[in-house]
Order: structure tokens, then C-alpha cells, then sequence
């Protein structure tokens, strides 16, 4: 049996990488894809903790984390979309207009 | 069978309903008078009102959806600023929205729902969710305006942020969710309780959980070191989205902190882990708010990312009421979200029209406004001298109320600083009033606002005005939200 | 032993993915390599006998979101100039080690995660279908009814955003994505 904290460790270390990830990488693309990683870093922490205390109600919680995801991850794109009609790159260094 | 209690429900089912109708009927009638659909929503905003008035009280969904005072104080709360938002709108869909009208009014109605749910929920789930609902449509409406760099930038910007700190408040959750087997507020303090009997202590998990729920609801709040998205956001979004943003969401953002720190889980564990006090930690915060906010406000020379600076600095006196975590601090930080409607969604309402009609959003240009619209500028200085805090205005009196109540609970120094930091404020809040009155004007554009902008401007004032010097009802309002904390 | 070493595979495989999706260049090969991590995470979730979520992190996740980001990556049609830049030094190693002084701070405070006693170790006995579609389909319409309708809600609204925000005007449709 490999104890919970385990699980936990490994969704902690998935958390910080893709809270790395959100601040070092310069492409949105990735960026956004960072953050998805955190959720599901936050999910699996829930899924170890619901297995331990033997209840599923963290099962319901992830299962609708993932369309909150999906939600997100739809009007996130469309943005992305937007702004790169708009500026024609992606390259989240560019966008530095809004300044005084 | 559990109890679905739906009649509670109804304001919310109503104005969902009532955001569908707005996008059809926008498909359906394109050549119809563009006013026609901001009235419809203005319309439905205020039934949702009546419908809050006579459908409220009790609980539903098995515990889940909580109508209690709080709640409806805090909706009453978003629906102003959304019936605010809407009216000033009218500028912006004649003019440069005129593609998606039905679609931004719909959006701003799904939001408040958002806010709406939210207020409601006394469950982690349904909280967590009641925010993305809240935040998702304010991503698309910050950027709306999709051949403007300004505005896609501000909406991405904001969606970055909005999403990054979700995804934190989420880890949070999350821990709070496998440290106390519940998803239930009240049921969580229960069961922090009974670990805390059992262990004796209850482990950096739960400190952990705490710091990111803060961090997580900070961004919402623009408290200050999360807060730096926020000028950039104010300033390139549509004016009107802006106000919303500057009082929806904070209010939102505000009744998420209360429901799961005073009501579950703050009181409790300072009493139980003496060496960490969280309404230090607060007040720390607090005070970087009100220090930063004022500071950075006084050298901008646009008027929204002046306002967005003055509303960081704002936030930060509504936390000294919360900090106090009492009767008072919660009914101090409630009537003062209240006044801060009314004047923070009438100073931008004046900034809206001023910027539909001149194109500016320069301070400056504001200069000889007190000649060419003297009405127009006598509302703006009734917004500022509220912000500022000075008498007969609400804005005095909510200030008094806050910072009375921190130094009932002992916190002196935070107060002394608010003090100071008001002090400071009015420099800048002056300086807007300066430049219409006194300094020599330039143009001589006559602000002619539209009917429904004249409403909310009137509103604005009014509010201001009559709940400055009766805060009485209000009072008593925001008193009863306290009892639902036990206090 | 069987257990151990599948967890071990899957985590290293979980973060591995992790860390190259952010390595990338190419956004395409970062979705690919989130893939990868999202299916070791899976095999996690089904160890934790959640096989309904376990499932529906493939299907859901990787089969239909990420699955979208690869559309939008096409749609595009993104070359190297479209997000490469120049390295500003300074800014580029400040960042670095801020991320870094993050990353070990978060590490420590996992590993410190003292959770009471009884999370640390994973209760033997769990009902036979702890986890299975129907104890969870029950829970999410009984118990679970109100977000659950709420999540309804939020995906009409995202569906409204997005065809708001990716919309071609009719004013700039020549030229352009």
C-alpha cells in the first residue's frame, strides 16, 4: 500500500511545476496549459483524499472541476483566438500596452 | 427524497431565464431600436429585485443554497451594480458594440446570477463554481471591444489571472476538503474542532490550505500584493465592465471571504493555532492595500486607472471592517460595500459618458467641465467627496463605521494608518473636483448623457446623499447579515 | 510490490510530461507531452480505485479539451515568430529564480504536509464500487444536485462567450485567421 501522502507529494509537485510553468513560459498557448495542470494537479489531490477518507464526494468535486475546465478552457481559446487576430503573436511579452 | 425547496430559488432561475431572452431577442430583431434591449435588461434587473424581496429566506438544495440575510444583502448589492452597469451602457451598444449587443447584455445578467449563486452557496463546490460563473463572463466582456488592442489585451490579461488564481483557490480547497471529510462550511468547523480535540494541533495542511484560499480570493479582491492586474484591466476594458468589475466582483469576491473565513473557519483557528493570527495576516494586507492603493493613485493622470488604484485603496478599508471579524466589522464592511456601490458605479458612470462623448479618459480634459455641464460635474463631485469620506456623503459615514470597528477589536494601528491613508486620498480625489472647477477649461463640449445614464447618474447621488445622512435602514440591514455568523 | 512500481512509473511519468510541456518550443509537442502526463495521472486515479474520474480524465481531458487546444494551435497555423522573442537578460533570470525560490518553497511545504494521522494511511476496506459511475451518478444528482445544475449554467454561458470572442466580424474578414 503506498500511503496517501505519496499522492499528495506527487499533486504538490505537479501544482509548482505548473505554477512554474504559468510564470516562465512566454507562448499563452502554454501558459494556459500550465494552469490546466494545476487544476489537475489540485484533483488528484482530492481524488488521494477521498480514497482515504473513503468518500465520494471528492469524485463529484473532480467531476466538475473537469467541466468548469472545460468552460474555462473554451472562452480561454476563444480569447486567445481574439487577441491573436488582433496582435498576429502569441508571445505573452508583447502584450504590454496597457501602461499609464 | 430531498427537500428541493425551489421557491427561494426563483429570483435566480428568473434572471438566468430573463439573460436568454435578452441574447434571443437581440438575434431576432437586429433593425429594432438599439435602446429597446438595454431597457429589457434594465427591466429584468429591477423584477429580479421584486422577485428577491418576496422569495427569500430559508434553505434548498439540500443545505446548499442558503437564502439567509447575507445572501440577500449581498445580491441586493450586485443587483445594483449591475442595473448601474447596464445603464451606462447605452453609449457603448449604440455605438461600438453593435454586432453583440444582446450577447453583452445577456453576459453581464449571467455574471450577476454568478454573483448571485455564490452568495448563496455554504459549500465549496457550489462556491467554487458560484466564482467561475461570476468571473467567466467578465473575461469575455472585459475584452469585448475586439478591434481595440487595449481591450483583447485587458480581457487577456484578466482571463490569465482570473484562471491562475482559481486554479490556486482550488488547491485550497482542496486541502481544507481532505483535512475536514466535508465540503460543508459549518461542517467543516465542526470537524476542524473535533481533529483539533483528537490531535491537539492541526499541521501546516491546514495553514497551507488557509494561505491559498487568501491568495486564491485575493486576486478577486485586488487585495495587495495580488493586485497588480487590475489598473491594466480597468483601464482597456469597456468602461461600464469596468464598474462592474470595481463593485460586483469585489462584492463577490467579499461574501466568498466571509462565508468561508468568518463564518467557518477564521475565529477558529486563531483561537486554536495561537502562534498564527489571521486577522493579522489581513490587516497586514489590508493596510498594504490602503498604503499602496492611495500612494500609486495620486500620479496617474487616467481616470480609470486612477479609480482602479482609489478602488485597491477602497478594498482596503472594507477588510479593516472585516479584520474586526465581529457584529460591527461585518456590519461596517457590509454598509460600506453598500455606499461604495453607489459612489464607485457613479464616478464611473460620469467617466463612461465623459469618455462616450469626448473620446478622452485624460484627467485633464475634464478641466472647465463645471462650465460646459455643471449638473454633470456637481454628480462627479458628490462620487468624489464620497470616496474621500467627507461629510454629509455615505462615504463618511461607512468610513466612520469601518474604522470604529477596528478599533473595537484592537486594531488601533491599522485604523491610525486608515486615517493617515484617507488623508492622503483626498489629494487626488480633490484634484479631479480642482480640475473641473478652477483649472481653465479647454473644450467646450457640452455632456449631454443619455436618459438612462441620467438615471444612474441620479441614482448615484441620491444614494450617496440619502444614505449618508439616514444610514439607519441600511444599517439595520447589514446588522441582521451579521447574525448569520452567530455574532 | 506490483503497486509500488506502478506508482513510481506513473508519477515520474506524470512529471516528467509535466516538466517537457513546458520545455517545448513547439505548443503542439506541449499538448502531446500534457497528454502523456494527464494519462499517467489516470492510471493514478484508477490506483485510487476512482475509476469513473479515472475514465473521464482520458475522454474528458485529454480526449476533448487538450484535443482543442490542438485545434486552435492548427487553426492558428502557428509558426516560431508568432511567439519566439528576444531574451531580455535581467528580466529572464529573475524570473528563472523567482519561479525556482517558488517551486523549492512549495516542495518544502508539501513534504511538511503533516495531514492528521488517519490521511496517511488508505483505509483498507472501501465498498465494491467505491468509485464506480453509479454510487457517483447518485451522489451528483442527489446530494450534489445544486452545483451540478450550476455547472450547467456555466457552460451555456461559456458557449455564449465563445462565439462572442471568436466570432469574425463581418468588417474584417478579408485577410487574417
Amino acid at each position: 500500500m503506498i500511503p496517501i501522502a505519496h499522492y499528495l507529494i506527487l499533486g504538490g509537485l505537479l501544482f509548482a511545476i505548473g505554477a512554474v510553468g504559468v510564470i516562465v513560459s512566454r507562448n499563452l498557448i502554454v501558459m494556459f496549459m500550465s494552469i490546466e495542470l494545476m487544476l489537475n494537479a489540485a484533483n488528484l489531490a482530492i481524488i488521494a483524499f477521498s480514497r482515504s477518507l473513503n468518500l465520494m464526494d471528492g469524485h463529484v468535486f473532480v467531476f466538475l472541476i473537469m467541466a468548469v475546465a472545460a468552460a474555462e478552457a473554451a472562452v480561454g481559446l476563444a480569447i486567445i483566438i481574439a487577441i491573436f487576430r488582433n496582435r498576429e503573436t502569441i508571445n505573452a511579452d508583447k502584450f504590454n500596452l496597457l501602461r499609464r | 427524497m430531498p427537500d428541493y425547496n425551489l421557491r427561494i430559488i426563483i429570483p435566480e432561475i428568473f434572471l438566468f431565464c430573463w439573460a436568454i431572452v435578452v441574447i434571443l431577442s437581440d438575434l431576432g430583431s437586429k433593425r429594432k431600436s438599439p435602446q429597446t434591449i438595454g431597457y429589457l435588461t434594465m427591466a429584468g434587473i429591477a423584477v429580479t429585485g421584486v422577485l428577491l424581496y418576496f422569495f427569500r429566506g430559508g434553505i434548498s438544495f439540500n443545505n446548499m443554497f442558503q437564502s439567509d440575510t447575507l445572501a440577500v444583502f449581498f445580491k441586493v448589492i450586485f443587483l445594483g451594480s449591475a442595473f448601474m452597469a447596464v445603464g451606462s451602457s447605452f453609449g457603448i451598444t449604440n455605438e461600438r458594440i453593435k454586432n453583440h449587443r444582446g450577447e453583452y447584455y445577456g453576459l453581464i445578467l449571467f455574471s450577476t446570477v454568478g454573483m448571485m449563486f455564490l452568495s448563496s452557496s455554504s459549500e465549496l463546490i457550489s462556491l467554487y463554481i458560484g466564482l467561475e460563473l461570476t468571473t467567466i463572463p467578465l473575461f469575455v466582456l472585459a475584452a469585448f471591444y475586439k478591434d481595440d488592442k487595449l481591450s483583447v489585451e485587458a480581457g487577456l490579461k484578466y482571463f490569465v489571472v482570473g484562471a491562475f488564481s482559481s486554479a490556486i483557490l482550488l488547491y485550497g480547497l482542496s486541502l481544507l476538503y481532505g483535512l475536514t471529510a466535508t465540503t460543508d462550511i459549518l461542517t467543516m468547523k465542526i470537524n476542524l474542532a473535533l481533529l483539533f480535540l483528537k490531535f491537539g494541533k492541526i499541521g501546516p495542511g491546514f495553514i497551507l490550505a488557509m494561505v491559498m484560499i487568501i491568495a486564491g480570493i485575493g486576486f478577486k479582491l485586488a487585495l495587495v500584493p495580488f493586485h497588480m492586474w487590475a489598473p491594466d484591466v480597468y483601464q482597456g476594458a469597456p468602461t461600464p465592465i469596468t464598474a462592474f468589475l470595481s463593485v460586483g466582483s469585489k462584492a463577490a469576491g467579499l461574501v466568498a471571504l466571509l462565508r468561508i473565513f468568518v463564518n467557518g473557519l477564521w475565529s477558529f483557528a486563531s483561537d486554536v493555532m495561537q502562534p498564527l493570527d489571521w486577522g493579522i495576516i489581513i490587516a497586514v494586507l489590508a493596510s498594504a492595500a490602503m498604503i499602496l492603493g492611495n500612494i500609486a493613485a495620486l500620479r496617474q493622470t487616467n481616470i480609470k486607472r486612477m479609480l482602479a488604484f482609489s478602488s485597491i485603496a477602497q478594498i482596503g478599508y472594507v477588510m479593516v471592517g472585516v479584520v474586526a471579524a465581529d457584529e460591527m466589522g461585518v456590519t461596517s464592511a457590509g454598509f460600506y460595500m453598500f455606499i461604495y456601490l453607489f459612489a464607485n458605479m457613479g464616478a464611473f458612470a460620469v467617466a463612461t459618458v465623459f469618455g462616450d462623448q469626448t473620446g478622452s479618459d485624460n484627467i485633464i480634459s475634464y478641466a472647465g467641465l463645471s462650465q460646459s455641464s455643471p449638473l454633470f460635474a456637481a454628480g462627479m463631485a458628490v462620487f468624489m467627496l464620497s470616496l474621500a469620506g467627507i461629510p454629509p456623503m455615505g462615504g463618511f459615514a461607512a468610513k466612520y463605521m469601518v474604522f470604529a470597528a477596528g478599533i473595537q477589536a484592537g486594531y488601533t494601528w491599522l485604523v491610525i494608518l486608515g486615517l493617515l491613508t484617507a488623508v492622503v486620498s483626498l489629494y487626488y480625489y480633490a484634484n479631479i473636483i480642482k480640475t473641473m472647477y478652477f483649472a481653465p477649461g479647454e473644450s467646450t463640449i457640452r455632456i449631454n448623457p443619455s436618459f438612462p445614464a441620467k438615471l444612474v447618474l441620479l441614482l448615484g447621488v441620491v444614494g450617496v446623499i440619502i444614505f449618508g445622512i439616514f444610514p439607519g435602514p441600511v444599517l439595520e440591514f447589514a446588522r441582521e447579515t451579521a447574525g448569520v455568523f452567530g455574532f | 510490490m506490483l503497486e509500488v512500481v506502478i506508482f513510481y512509473l506513473s508519477a515520474l511519468i506524470a512529471i516528467g510530461g509535466a516538466v517537457l510541456m513546458i520545455a517545448q518550443r513547439n505548443p503542439v509537442a506541449s499538448v502531446l507531452y500534457l497528454i502523456v502526463s494527464l494519462a499517467a495521472q489516470a492510471v493514478l486515479y484508477i490506483q485510487l480505485s476512482a475509476l469513473f474520474v479515472g475514465a473521464l480524465l482520458i475522454i474528458v481531458y485529454a480526449g476533448a479539451i487538450l484535443v482543442l487546444f490542438l485545434f486552435v494551435i492548427m487553426l492558428l497555423n502557428l509558426r516560431g515568430e508568432h511567439f519566439e522573442g528576444q531574451d531580455q537578460k535581467v528580466g529572464r533570470i529573475t524570473k528563472y529564480v523567482l519561479s525556482g525560490l517558488f517551486f523549492i518553497e512549495l516542495v518544502i511545504i508539501v513534504r511538511q504536509l503533516a495531514i492528521p494521522a488517519r490521511t496517511d494511511i488508505v483505509s483498507a476496506q472501501t465498498a465494491t464500487d467505491f468509485g464506480g459511475v453509479e454510487p457517483v451518478a447518485e451522489l451528483l444528482y442527489t446530494k450534489y444536485l445544486f452545483p451540478f445544475e450550476l455547472t450547467s449554467v456555466l457552460l451555456l454561458v461559456a458557449v455564449v462567450g465563445a462565439v462572442v470572442m471568436a466570432r469574425r466580424e463581418k468588417s474584417e474578414k478579408q485577410g487574417g485567421v
